[in-house]
């Protein structure tokens, strides 16, 4: 039923939608009041519909119905309200909504702050790509034909052909398939509508551009357009760095960016953006770049849809890790990139021959040719990355069936424009402030460049570096940071409102510097034998028992319990063990490391964590996921996740054995009774788990009892509650061994009462308390000799100067949002 | 014609050739066991052959399994990295890496998985009603 109104109110929304773009069309062909009232009431009316849409498909999620295929496959009933709520975007159809409701945000405002004469044609181009977003969701048919994918159509309807359909065709789904264990993380909750403002706000610039082509005008429209460009790359960089963050903490690839195509196609539009704010930036102050002001908001929000087209089109699928259902929009999505495309460049060299051109020559020394030199720089790197993640496509010219490019493709073609780059920010945004002639200029660069050079030495002094090509790299990036600065300390104590655009210069600065020390410095950490096994493959020596040369390094490490190795001789580590917790991620074991640093004698704690990913395993067959644990520092970073344990094995071993052997019953018994009996005494801390063996003992807390468990009334007794399990078996009981002390003829006596475990011919005593640690000791009979040492595989890495990284992205959102603030209030006051 | 004209569009030209150039050296071509004998680093897809022996060794550090590519040849793999997550999801894998006495080296692994992000096929999802409970009402 609700999925019907839901239906219903989506068809309503673009039918307005398509009714309001005929409006603004007349009315930004005729300048008629009347229609422009019109259209403005279809277009609230559009954004309402979809807002009561969104609010239905909410409310399917949050009532469990899983008879919607929507619900049914990204929700589950497990899953805690937030992560509900941010299943509404989750999926394709879902993000859709929620990009076209940003999207109709915007055009309120727009339609507020905009002046004539581009208000109408704006905001017919901004409804033209709404009508296209939401036929993307209205689920139409006609026999073979689809128009969208509705997020309100059934299981039944989304496979009539599957079997349990044919059977039952009204079934309901018990539960959901839930939401991807990797997705549930604060990040990803706010990483999605993040990137849609950037979206809805990257398409504004686009269609001022449309509608400076349309009437003419073609100096204006930067004005009003600038301050949406620099919003839209805020809330792109934003969520690019909120993805590059959570792939850092959560995945185990070990870093913030793999240049992945979809990573890649966040952040060309962004590129292709900061091209444009540097154009439109030029032009506001000296009528110059008018053409390029108007390519690049015209490609900024092409890049958009092109990633769109990318992402959820299902060309990826062989090249990305992570892409959208195809939900069969393939030509949908293909037209509505063609519509913009002909459209924005169409308009574009239809007008060519009567666009403004500068009315003089400006030399190399002067702020419009450093700022529009450094708009290309920006727009030939966005060109790079756009070609390597276009591989699907335009590498058929070389083969039949092209794999993306080498990561070198991206870094060997980055790092050189990188410096180009970071060398002309410094000089751009001298002349930018300040009149200078080359003698003048250099006058002013030699403070900064001595700076310059002695951090640059004193970095490749530090950090050892050899390579000439990276020494250069960091002069560059050193020079963007000291060179900007410099503008900027004069700059903020003259005019600080001022200092938005310089505040990002050394936000880059600092990205350049941040990204080569860590990455390339990026060094694992392993034991002494480890390394030098390293070291004789390097060096060519070690050989397999085929004979071949082995050429790949080890990067992991074996750690027994309560054995420390010395890592790269810096630091102590111990595994002290690990505990279970059910509360969380049912399963998950969280591990304990001990890591002491030799050289200033701290000692710090690193836990992390595995767990089964519940939406793909089944009791017998577990499906492991690493969450890695990062210690941040000013200097580094220690980065640490555990590839593999005994517990993990023991328990896989289990699965594998009961699939094997499900007729032998008691695999198990036959197993303990190979092994020889003895006593073992093992001491426990207050929530401690021990592996033992086929077995887990876990020391929860104790119990206080009452004098009458204890044989002399005079005594005093205390039981200790246990948690016994089997691993083999998922066998679990509960122990409550009793330790009592007492008096008899004046002496004291502890006594401890032996708790069978027969089904495993155990005998588990509580022999000792020790009250001042907190621990009790457990003795206990029928242990197999010869326990394998409990020990797990970790892959650890020494990451230097990750938070410079960061704080460049820093600088860079601070001073994005510094110049919104200056553009936005110029531009409030003048269209009051 | 002027000469900075000129010179722009000889710049242009010369980049954009290197660019592709470049481009086309480094990327690949999706190939099979048999044909990755000759090559130096090949992507090669293929499905993972579950009943066969596989996992992490611990003598060796190293991740072996058997794998089927697109033509049907099942061939051993070895990875000397940890089990990637994921690994028995993926309901295909690209292995990169060299070939070498009938075994595959693999440097890196990409598992394509019908995680929630892009499983839509019926066959993941015919498979579902044993797992998740799904009943008829």
């Amino acid at each position: 039923m609700e999925g019907i109104i839901g239906k219903w109110l989506i068809n309503a929304s673009f039918v307005s939608a398509i009714v309001s773009l005929v409006f603004y069309g007349l009315a930004a062909r005729e300048d008629d009041i009347k229609k422009i009232k019109w259209a403005h009431v279809f277009f609230t009316l559009k954004g309402l519909f979809l807002l009561m849409a969104s609010v239905v498909l909410v409310k399917l999620i949050f009532d469990h119905q899983f008879q919607y295929y929507y619900v049914f496959n990204y929700t589950s009933l497990d899953l805690a309200p937030k992560y509900l709520w941010s299943a509404f975007y989750g999926g394709q159809e879902g993000s859709f909504m929620l990009w076209i409701l940003f999207s109709w945000i915007s055009g309120f405002m727009l339609i507020k702050w905009t002046r004539d004469p581009y208000r109408a044609p704006v905001m017919f181009f901004l409804v033209l790509t709404q009508v296209f977003l939401i036929s993307m969701i209205v689920g139409w048919k006609w026999d073979g034909f689809n128009l969208g994918a509705s997020p309100f159509r059934t299981i039944a309807e989304e496979m009539p052909d599957a079997p349990f359909i044919q059977a039952n065709p009204d079934f309901v789904p018990a539960d959901g398939s839930g939401l991807n264990d990797l997705l549930k993380s604060p990040w990803m909750m706010i990483h999605p509508p993040v990137l849609f403002i950037g979206f809805a706000m990257m398409t504004i610039p686009y269609c001022f551009a449309m509608a400076a082509l349309w009437k003419r005008k073609y100096n204006e429209w930067v004005s009003p357009a600038l301050p949406w460009t620099l919003g839209a790359n805020l809330a792109l960089l934003t969520a690019i760095f909120l993805g590059g963050y959570w792939a850092y903490i959560t995945l185990s690839f070990g870093g913030y960016w793999a240049w992945d195509p979809v990573e890649n196609a966040s952040l060309v539009p962004w590129l292709i953006g900061t091209a444009g704010i540097h154009t439109m930036i030029i032009q506001r102050k000296s009528a110059v770049a008018q053409k390029s002001s108007l390519l690049f908001a015209i490609l900024a929000y092409i890049a958009i849809v092109y990633e769109t087209f990318l992402t959820r089109s299902g060309i990826l699928a062989d090249s990305s890790v992570h892409s959208f259902v195809d939900l069969g929009l393939y030509n949908q999505l293909l037209i509505f990139m063609l519509v913009v495309i002909i459209a924005g460049l169409g308009m574009f060299f239809y007008r060519y021959k009567e666009l403004p051109s500068p009315d003089q020559e400006h030399g190399v020394l002067t702020r419009e040719f450093m700022t529009v030199s450094g708009a290309m720089a920006l727009f030939i790197l966005g060109a790079v990355i756009i070609l390597g993640t276009s591989s699907p496509i335009i590498g058929l010219l070389f083969n039949e069936n092209p794999t993306p490019p080498e990561i070198s493709f991206y870094n060997d073609w980055s790092m050189p424009i990188a410096i180009v780059m970071a060398l002309m920010t410094v000089i751009g945004q001298m002349l930018f402030w300040q009149k200078h002639d080359s003698e003048s200029l250099s006058t002013a660069l030699i403070q900064p460049l001595m700076v310059t050079s002695f951090v640059t030495i004193l970095a490749i002094m530090i950090y050892d570096v050899r390579n000439f090509y990276y020494m250069f790299y960091l002069f560059a990036g050193f020079f963007a940071i000291t060179g900007n600065l410099w503008v900027l300390i004069r700059l903020a104590m003259k005019q600080p409102k001022l200092i938005g655009g310089t505040t990002t210069h050394v936000g880059f600065g600092l990205l350049l510097v941040g990204i080569l020390f860590s990455s390339a410095y990026n060094s694992p950490l392993l034991d002494p034998r480890t390394a030098d096994y390293n070291e004789r493959v390097l060096a060519g020596e070690v050989t397999d028992e085929q004979g071949f040369r082995v050429s790949q390094t080890v990067e992991m490490l074996e750690l027994k319990l309560n054995t420390p190795k010395i890592l790269n001789g810096r630091y102590e580590v111990n595994y002290g063990g690990y505990s279970i917790d059910n509360q969380n991620r049912p399963g998950q074991q969280t591990y304990a490391l001990s890591f002491k640093d030799l050289k200033t004698d701290r000692v710090f704690y690193m836990n992390p964590e595995v767990y089964p990913m519940l939406t793909t395993s089944t009791a017998d067959n577990i499906q492991w996921s690493v969450d890695p644990d990062v210690r941040t520092g000013w200097l580094h970073d220690i980065y640490l996740y555990v590839a593999g344990s005994s517990y993990i094995e023991k328990v896989n071993n289990r699965n594998a054995t009961n699939a094997v052997m499900q007729n032998v019953s008691d695999s198990a018994d036959s197993l303990s009774q190979n092994t020889m009996s003895i006593e073992q005494v093992v001491s426990f801390r207050r929530g401690e788990n021990k592996e033992l063996g086929p077995y887990i003992f876990r020391f929860n807390d104790f119990i206080m009892v009452d004098s009458t468990d204890v044989p002399n009334e005079r005594g005093v007794g205390v039981r200790a509650q246990i948690d016994f399990t089997h691993i083999p078996s998922n066998t679990q009981y509960s122990l409550e061994p009793l330790f009592a002390v007492y008096n008899e003829d004046g002496e004291s006596y502890t006594a401890s009462f032996p708790v069978n475990i027969e089904a495993y011919e155990l005998e588990v005593r509580f022999t000792k308390l020790d009250p001042e640690n907190d621990s009790i000791e457990l003795t206990i009979v029928g242990l197999p000799e010869g326990l394998e040492d409990e020990w797990i595989l970790i892959v650890a890495e020494k990451k230097p100067l990750i938070s410079v990284v960061w704080a460049g992205t820093f600088l860079l959102l601070i001073g994005f949002s510094i110049s919104i603030f200056r553009h936005w209030g110029r531009e409030r006051k003048l269209s009051v | 014609m002027k000469p900075k004209l000129i010179l722009g569009i000889i710049a242009i030209v010369a980049f954009t050739s290197l660019l592709l150039y470049n481009f086309g050296e480094s990327i690949s071509t999706y190939t099979d066991f048999e044909k990755a004998e000759t090559m130096k680093s090949a992507h090669v897809p293929g499905t993972w052959e579950s009943e066969r022996d596989y996992g992490f060794s611990r003598e060796t550090m190293q991740f072996s399994f058997y794998m089927k590519d697109e033509s049907g040849e099942v061939k051993k793999v070895i990875y000397s990295k940890p089990k990637p997550n994921n690994f028995e999801q993926a309901d295909r894998l690209v292995v990169i890496g060299e070939m070498r006495n009938d075994i595959f080296y693999a440097s890196e692994m990409l598992m394509k998985c019908p995680s929630k992000y892009n499983a839509t096929d019926a066959e993941s999802y015919g498979a579902q009603p044993v797992a998740a409970g799904i009943q008829g009402k």
